[in-house]
């Protein structure tokens, strides 16, 4: 299952890049910028810049089998999700698209025939597809099957992970990666756990299996840094210094910001570092 | 002095649409700013000594040759006409008063022109002044004159009433219907390049020898050599002595200015001054700074013989300049500096002639002053070897140090183009102003061959004007060509041949009530009836244009610099030149607001069937007050630039259909006139005439240009639209030409090495693609801002966040804002 694909990726990987983005998370990172990333079922998203407002239109409300939506007195949608059953009926219905289903199930041959659209733009820069999430690895067999058939037609490959996953799985999409994205957050289990809902434990052991068995592959470990859980000096010192003798790894810190929060309100949730 | 800000071409389109034009530069010291200082910002003035000697000249002239009257006129402008040396310039040579001027044509449209002086200094698009004791010159003496005589009545003329009625309002100057657009009557040829080579070369001293020789074989009993080649003979002798005596002149007065001057760099400047004036363009060019005089002169000379369509081109200047810097840097006598000053000098020359439309469509169709005067750079040699070399880079590089908006630069790009060549074009485009903008060798060249060119025309073309492409001594034809607004045509079909704007008036053809479809092909093939007929009258248009224009107008200059003219002792402007190769085209304007109207109709009304197309209709009649949702539907509807298959394939189908046309009719008319998709501004004034549209857009405003996607419904990224743009065209027939096409990138999508090497890569794809013509625009926090107020236009303005990219509309206000700001923070 896969929430957006996006063309023209220049940040991600090697040259122009087309990722796909799998639903699905096993983290619950506090600073997530792509909360329609974490469920792994499909959920309606409701942007009210786009909704015409009810004095024009209420097409999703007439739709609605189990009265779930309201409106606000602006005349915007409220979806009351806990009555919703995610039908998706609302959204067909809508004329300005604002409401949006996050999370559309493809096969691995219609992921590839798109990606492939693009092979041209991928040639001068080494250029492919970037697998990213949600964490990818959830998908365990469709996601190797896919990187398989990628590798089959060519195309090169990067995943973006968090590292929590079984190890067999994440070995096993390594056979057909040129790269590996790998996010490193903090080597304090205690933080870890507080700020991501899950111990750092598995994700190291896994680095380090990546490392042992796959040595020359290039591994580009990136840490998202965040005020208060791991901006401090001495923890991302901390990372760099494990990352030393590590093989083919390359480092990259990205800064914290807060642009996924208005996708919070779309989806009816709360941002959890508002406070 | 306030600091001006640079804008990207994008976002001077956009304020096309709202302002004027405003020039753009850094304040940096040097001599071409300061002497870009004194022309900056002011209105530009009609000078009317071109239109005024022309006119008395022509007065003495009636009854013979037009070649030869023409050639005749240039002389007299020669001998009377005021001659200027700019404070501190190194090149010279100007046609009108000091700072920014435009000149006038009469034979063009000389019938409006009393009018039109009375508007031109309030008009909104490309305003100017004019000397009260100038116009009274011009009502009294110019105008009269050219009464009953200029091209644009013998047109409207010979056009019949259907074809005419398409073409003009039926008021008292006839102006444009912006439907089937004629563009003929505001300039007398469309963009074109000389040989400037033979004039570096041999000088017009060997022009003249080679005429002379002629004149000499000449069978003296022979009634087409005395009345027709004698005359030409002559023509080009006069014009060489006109040119001539024009530099000599400056030569005279740069040496009166060396005595009186008191500053002895700028005295030994003038003298120099004069001494390269009495070798140049009499003589070949001896060294780098002759050779550019030589050239300026050349075309200055060329604006003064007749409008050329979008400015007359520079050609390759980095080939036929080549060979003089080259002995010039291996003996010492100039370093790179000099040779950039040189150029910037030329371009701060260039940036004072504005090229002055008359007309109100003229003005529109190139709003903001717009130019086109080509200077090309890079490429393959005539024997198919890369042609970039060090004046290549120096032609970059001084893009990119003086951001004046001239001249514009083209950048050919083939598959052998080394990673520095296109590392140096990525980072000029980085610049932000647009420059340079890119053509393919390898969509061109091909083309060229299978229109009768031979490898070495081939390999050695010019980019000309706007996206056209010109071999000098090959491509013959000259005639102005139809801008066609196909959104009209939708709109016809909606309404049965009648458009909102001309009320009951039937303009088109009745293909039935809109009640009356039953299903998307029945419609669409009401609307290809249309399209069709729209064509029908275009090539009427065409065929008229190209005999009227030889009874109208002459080139002796542009016939000296063209080796088939000189052999064959034909004036350019003639229909056909022997061993010449014609290639003339007509423009699709409106195509993605079509395409987008008919995938809109099809999924809305006959797929989804949401609405009726009466609806639809009433909808468009009401330019969509009360019927807002509907229009989100149609505006949701797929749309051309997403590589969306179901958009693409409608406007495959209509490229297919208008090659078609042509390639059955452009036979009869003897020329290749190729399909293209250039509109300059006109999507704008045509917008104006068609009300809304079933894409949602709303009445009067601006079509889609080109071949770029409507105003903000690409979604999916550069990448969506090259694929689009490749899914249209319809590779197997070869009635194609340019299609101009305009990507947007934030600068930070574009920062630094690794952006340098993405947007190479994005460039190369294009090339691969085979798609004609490409120019970036990358963007101002301004632009932001409005995209913010008016997120419909913009919706496809991409920006780089922090590790990703994304669309700017879909962000939060909140998050708009922090970009904004941030942007802001970079800026300073």
């Amino acid at each position: 299952m896969v929430f957006n694909i996006q063309h023209y990726s220049l940040h991600d990987g090697p040259g122009i890049r087309t990722i796909i983005f799998f639903k699905g998370c096993p983290l619950r990172c506090r600073w997530c910028c792509n909360p329609e990333s974490q469920n792994h079922y499909p959920e309606i998203s409701y942007d009210e810049k786009r909704c015409l407002g009810n004095e024009i239109c209420s097409e999703c409300q007439k739709v609605c089998e189990n009265n779930a939506i309201m409106f606000s007195s602006e005349g915007k949608a409220i979806i009351q999700r806990d009555k919703c059953s995610n039908c998706m009926k609302c959204i067909a219905e809508c004329p300005a698209k604002a409401y949006k289903k996050e999370g559309i199930e493809y096969t691995a041959d219609e992921l590839l025939d798109i990606v492939e659209q693009d092979s041209i733009f991928y040639r001068g820069g080494n250029g492919g597809l970037t697998v990213s999430g949600g964490e990818p690895l959830i998908h365990g067999q469709f996601l190797i099957d896919l990187l398989k058939a990628a590798k089959k037609l060519r195309l090169s490959t990067a995943m973006e992970t968090c590292g929590y996953a079984d190890y067999s799985i994440l070995k096993q999409t390594a056979e057909y990666l040129d790269t590996i994205l790998f996010d490193i957050k903090s080597l304090d289990n205690f933080k870890h756990i507080i700020y991501t809902g899950k111990s750092n434990q598995v994700i190291l052991n896994n680095f380090e299996s990546l490392c042992n068995d796959f040595p020359h592959l290039h591994k580009h470990v990136r840490t998202p840094v965040i005020p208060g859980f791991n901006n401090s000096i001495e923890d991302l010192q901390k990372i760099e210094d494990y990352l030393k003798d590590k093989p083919a790894v390359t480092y990259e810190k990205l800064s914290y910001h807060r642009f996924g929060v208005g996708k919070y309100k779309t989806l009816g949730r709360k941002y959890p570092m508002d406070d | 002095m306030s600091k001006e800000k640079v804008l990207s071409a994008q976002e001077k389109r956009i304020l096309f649409e709202i302002n004027g034009e405003k020039n753009t530069l850094y304040n940096k010291k040097n001599r071409a700013f300061d002497l870009l200082k004194h022309v900056q910002g002011e209105k530009p003035v009609i000078d009317i000594e071109r239109g005024l000697y022309f006119t008395r000249s022509f007065k003495t002239t009636e009854g013979q040759p037009l070649i030869l009257r023409w050639a005749k006129a240039l002389k007299y402008y020669a001998e009377h006409a005021k001659v200027y040396i700019d404070d501190n310039q190194l090149i010279i040579g100007r046609i009108g008063r000091p700072g920014r001027y435009g000149i006038l044509y009469p034979e063009l449209d000389g019938d409006i022109l009393g009018d039109a002086i009375k508007q031109l200094p309030e008009r909104e698009t490309s305003p100017f002044n004019i000397d009260p004791n100038d116009a009274k010159i011009i009502s009294e003496e110019i105008a009269p004159y050219w009464k009953g005589k200029t091209f644009h009545e013998d047109l409207i003329k010979a056009l019949t009433p259907k074809t005419a009625a398409l073409t003009y309002n039926q008021d008292k100057d006839f102006t444009s219907r912006f439907i089937v657009n004629e563009t003929a009557s505001f300039r007398s040829s469309i963009q074109w390049v000389h040989d400037y080579k033979i004039v570096l070369q041999k000088g017009f001293s060997g022009i003249r020898r080679e005429m002379e020789k002629k004149l000499n074989e000449l069978d003296e009993f022979s009634p087409v050599d005395q009345t027709e080649k004698k005359p030409f003979i002559d023509a080009v002798i006069t014009v060489c002595d006109a040119i001539v005596l024009w530099a000599h002149r400056h030569a005279k007065l740069a040496g009166q200015l060396a005595a009186k001057e008191y500053n002895t760099v700028r005295k030994a400047e003038l003298e120099k001054i004069a001494k390269i004036c009495w070798q140049v363009p009499e003589y070949p060019a001896r060294n780098f700074r002759e050779a550019v005089q030589s050239q300026w002169f050349t075309q200055m000379f060329s604006r003064v013989e007749q409008k050329t369509g979008t400015v007359i081109s520079n050609g390759r200047m980095d080939q036929y300049l080549y060979p003089f810097y080259k002995n010039d840097i291996e003996k010492s006598l100039i370093t790179d500096d000099d040779v950039q000053e040189i150029f910037d000098c030329m371009w701060v020359a260039m940036s004072q002639y504005i090229d002055l439309y008359i007309s109100s469509a003229g003005g529109a169709f190139n709003e903001g002053y717009a130019h086109w005067e080509a200077v090309t750079v890079g490429g393959q040699t005539s024997d198919g070897n890369d042609a970039v070399n060090d004046l290549t880079y120096i032609l970059l590089k001084s893009k990119r140090e003086f951001p004046l908006n001239y001249p514009d630069l083209a950048a050919r790009i083939h598959t052998r183009s080394s990673q520095r060549y296109l590392a140096e074009v990525a980072e000029t485009i980085k610049e932000g102003s647009g420059f340079p903008k890119l053509i393919n060798d390898e969509e061109v060249i091909p083309l060229l061959l299978s229109k009768g060119a031979d490898f070495e025309d081939a390999y050695d073309y010019s980019v000309s004007g706007c996206a056209e492409c010109r071999m000098p001594n090959r491509d013959t034809y000259t005639s102005p060509n139809a801008y066609i607004n196909f959104a009209a045509a939708l709109e016809m079909t909606i309404y049965n041949g009648h458009m909102l704007k001309y009320g009951d008036e039937l303009i088109g053809l009745k293909t039935g009530d809109a009640e009356t479809f039953t299903d998307f092909d029945e419609f669409f093939a009401a609307y290809l009836r249309q399209q069709k007929n729209f064509l029908k009258h275009a090539f009427i248009q065409q065929h008229e244009i190209i005999r009227l224009r030889a009874k109208h107008f002459a080139s002796p200059l542009g016939s000296a610099l063209h080796k088939l003219c000189r052999d064959t002792l034909t004036d350019l402007h003639q229909p056909h030149i022997k061993g010449g190769i014609d290639l003339g085209y007509f423009e699709f304007i409106g195509y993605a607001t079509v395409i987008d109207s008919l995938a809109a109709i099809k999924k809305i009304v006959f797929e989804e069937k949401k609405a009726t197309l009466n609806q639809v209709k009433k909808a468009m009649q009401h330019n969509f007050t009360g019927y807002e949702l509907l229009r989100q539907r149609l505006v949701n509807a797929p749309k051309y630039g997403n590589n969306d298959h179901y958009a693409d394939e409608i406007g495959r189908t209509l490229d297919r259909e208008a090659l078609l046309f042509t390639r059955q009719y452009s036979k009869e008319l003897g020329i290749n006139l190729d399909l293209r998709y250039v509109p300059f501004t006109s999507h704008v004034p045509f917008g104006k005439v068609v009300s809304a549209t079933p894409n949602g857009r709303l009445a009067w405003t601006p079509l889609s240009d080109g071949s770029s996607a409507s105003q903000g419904a690409d979604l999916y990224g550069p990448t969506a639209v090259l694929l689009s743009n490749f899914a249209t065209k319809n590779y197997q027939y070869h009635e194609r030409a340019a299609r101009l096409l305009n990507v947007k990138l934030s600068p930070a999508c574009v920062q630094g090495e690794s952006g340098t090497q993405k947007l190479v890569q994005f460039i190369e794809a294009w090339r691969d693609l085979k798609l004609w013509h490409i120019q970036f625009n990358v963007i101002n926090q301004d632009t932001l801002i409005a995209a913010q107020r008016n997120p419909e236009n913009y919706r496809n303005l991409l920006v780089r966040i922090a590790g990703y990219s994304a669309y700017f509309t879909e962000l939060s206000v909140d998050l708009q804002n922090d970009i904004i700001a941030r942007t802001q923070n970079e800026a300073i």
